[in-house]
């Protein structure tokens, strides 16, 4: 036994050594933090209560979208052609979800009162909604990407089993998304004395929904082609063309929908008088907006893999970006006091994000999860030899 | 618990032009509390100096939890370790708070705080020294003021001398009860000689945003309920016209073999 774990060990390439030495170095700082408390290791204060960490899970969880936009297009409405991508897309968004609690972990004043959350629940508050929505939905994700742990060993029994509950289940892991991905916007409804008006509004949760459907859907696009250029498996490029066709209409429909907010509350002149916020606001529309849509509803670009993941880049930065801009940048400052990070809240996100990586590495390593996809092209990447596993032909 | 925006009970009157700070308010607030000066309840807003030389004004005034009607902090709060007591005191229970610090970002007046430099830290918040009103004491800090810019009893009293004293004397107060309206109502008045922006309070509006808050976190297992439903629907709905489809490609397929058959 030892002999093995030696030897797998000394075949493992330098990236993965490198990303749990930068996962080590974070989880330490985390625990630092724990022990010293907030006041050394970060940069929160009265007037800022909360930073980087919870930009990052909300960005995060807006990410990780596309477990539940595939989920749904794959089960619900049966696109059986999208299939093959979806071990991949759930393995991503299941461990996009647990750096999202561990982030929240360590953010937590009394992480000791964790256990709260569950036994002593307040429903009015939008963040119970969130936590529990999310506990419950990380638990479905295992559930959806269990046949790939069991499929190859002693427990391949089960499959049968899994299989026959796989669409209900999938069926209430999209709507636990549906609800957590508008209640994450619910959160900043509370908050209209800070946050700049450009982003508030009592709509927050149904724009976080619409765009979480956007980033779902790069995500998958992103995805596939980074696992086209990395090992190369991916899912059909007429796929990916037909993914691409959604988000053009839907990034169109959030900003009529944004723009349409703002003129019916009397908000537009703000769009030009309001300085930093007004540039970040463009950007945004820019960004996540104009840049996508143009190029996604080109036919020719939704055809061309490298076209289409610089599209659904876009939208991804355009998504990111107003997650971070809800939550961090257009929070207005009181007394004068803004928040920039301290260095040991960006170890502990640099560290959990390489923690992400490096799972997926090793599971994609030990465990079928490109199976599924067909191979395109011969890869010849070190992260392709490591992620090794047999492959169907389609 | 009590019902949102019913009427406190007890409520502070708190008087700008009254204020010398001579900050014994926070010191008592520290003794009662047991928490360091950099933590107390109770801080002092100011104007700094205005007006021209030599009339040189500058006022303070006393600023704590406002005590809402309908208080943010209380609907925010993940897990009810704010609530708000039959007394209308809005009570912290750090044995259950978590500190997830929404309460911070939820309150329109900027109240609470945190100790940040403990291991395992609480929330600042006033409750009134809800252990003091219980014994039949005043809370520390109005005990304590030795200007009696902080008067505490009756909210209805408390409002009705603010009134009072608007109406008492001309001039020496601008017409507005702070709190009477601001977030739907506060147990915490305050009266001013100068409008309360130059003091630094927030200028709040006049329904709780705990108001939309409910709206929207109410509404949300429904909106989950009918998703759910659609979900199953629009399922079933596709799977029953994808057999469909299978079932009559089938058939003629069959027919097209039967077809070939007569022909041999």
């Amino acid at each position: 036994m030892l002999h093995k774990i030696k030897y797998e060990l000394e075949r493992m390439p330098k990236f993965v050594y490198v990303l749990a030495l930068l996962t080590a170095f974070g989880l330490g700082v985390g625990v630092y933090r724990l022990y010293a408390g907030l006041a050394v290791t970060t940069n929160l204060s009265k007037a800022y209560p909360w930073g980087l960490w919870i930009s990052f899970d909300l960005a995060m969880v807006s990410l990780s979208a596309g477990a539940y936009t595939l989920a749904a297009l794959v089960y619900v409405f049966q696109f059986e052609d999208l299939h093959a991508a979806s071990r991949p897309t759930v393995l991503a968004g299941f461990l996009g979800y647990s750096s999202v609690l561990v982030i929240l972990f360590f953010d937590l004043g009394r992480w000791d009162h964790f256990y709260s959350v569950f036994i002593h629940p307040n429903f009015s508050s939008a963040l119970l909604e969130v936590s529990w929505c999310i506990a419950a939905y990380s638990l479905i994700l295992i559930y959806e990407f269990s046949p790939v742990l069991v499929e190859n060993n002693k427990l391949k029994w089960l499959l049968p089993t899994i299989k026959k509950y796989t669409v209900p289940i999938v069926i209430a892991g999209v709507t636990l998304s549906t609800m957590h991905q508008s209640s994450l916007g619910t959160l900043y409804v509370i908050m209209s004395p800070r946050l700049h008006a450009l982003w508030h509004t009592m709509l927050l949760p149904v724009f976080f929904l619409i765009s979480s459907y956007a980033s779902g859907i790069s995500l998958v696009i992103v995805g596939s082609t980074v696992s086209y250029w990395l090992l190369g498996r991916s899912i059909k490029e007429k796929t990916i063309a037909k993914l691409a066709w959604f988000v053009p209409w839907i990034l169109a429909f959030y900003f009529v929908l944004k723009f349409g907010e703002l003129m019916i509350t009397g908000e537009l002149d703000l769009l030009f008088t309001s300085g930093l916020y007004s540039l970040l606001f463009w950007a945004e529309f820019v960004i996540g907006g104009i840049i996508p849509i143009a190029l996604l509803s080109m036919k020719k670009i939704r055809h061309d893999r490298v076209g289409v993941m610089i599209g659904a880049f876009f939208a991804l930065a355009g998504v990111v970006l107003n997650r971070f801009d809800v939550t961090w940048f257009a929070i207005k400052p009181v007394l004068g006091q803004t928040y920039t990070p301290h260095w040991m809240e960006v170890a502990l996100v640099v560290g959990v994000a390489s923690g992400v990586l490096l799972v997926y590495s090793l599971v994609a390593h030990f465990f079928p999860v490109y199976e599924e996809t067909s191979a395109v092209g011969t890869p010849k990447t070190e992260a392709a030899k490591f992620m090794e596993s047999p492959v169907l032909e389609h | 618990m009590s019902e949102h925006g019913s009427t406190p009970r007890y409520g502070f009157l708190i008087d700008a032009s009254l204020c010398i700070d001579c900050r014994t308010c926070m010191v008592s607030c520290s003794v009662e509390n047991k928490v360091p000066m950099d933590n107390t309840r109770i801080w002092i807003e100011e104007t700094g100096v205005t007006g021209t030389f030599p009339n040189l004004e500058r006022y303070t005034v006393p600023y704590h939890c406002m005590h809402c009607k309908d208080p943010s902090c209380v609907s925010a709060c993940t897990v009810a370790a704010l609530t708000r007591n039959e007394e209308g005191v809005v009570v912290y229970d750090p044995d259950v708070c978590i500190g997830c610090r929404y309460c911070m970002y939820a309150c329109p007046f900027e109240v609470p705080n945190y100790e940040y430099d403990e291991r395992f830290p609480e929330v600042i918040k006033c409750d009134m020294c809800y252990d003091r009103l219980q014994e039949g004491q005043q809370p520390a800090c109005a005990q304590t003021c030795p200007t009696g810019a902080i008067k505490f009893g009756n909210y209805e009293d408390m409002l009705a001398l603010a009134h009072k004293m608007i109406k008492d004397n001309p001039g020496k107060y601008i017409d507005h009860v702070y709190g009477e309206h601001e977030n739907g109502g506060t147990a915490t008045l305050y009266i001013s000689p100068v409008p309360f922006e130059e003091l630094g309070f927030p200028p709040a509006a006049s329904i709780s945003p705990a108001v939309s808050n409910r709206l929207v976190t109410e509404g949300t297992p429904t909106v989950a309920g009918a998703a759910a439903v659609g979900l199953t629907g629009i399922y079933l709905t596709i799977k029953h016209a994808k057999e469909e489809a299978e079932e009559e490609r089938q058939a003629e397929a069959a027919e097209k073999a039967e077809a070939a058959m007569e022909e041999k």
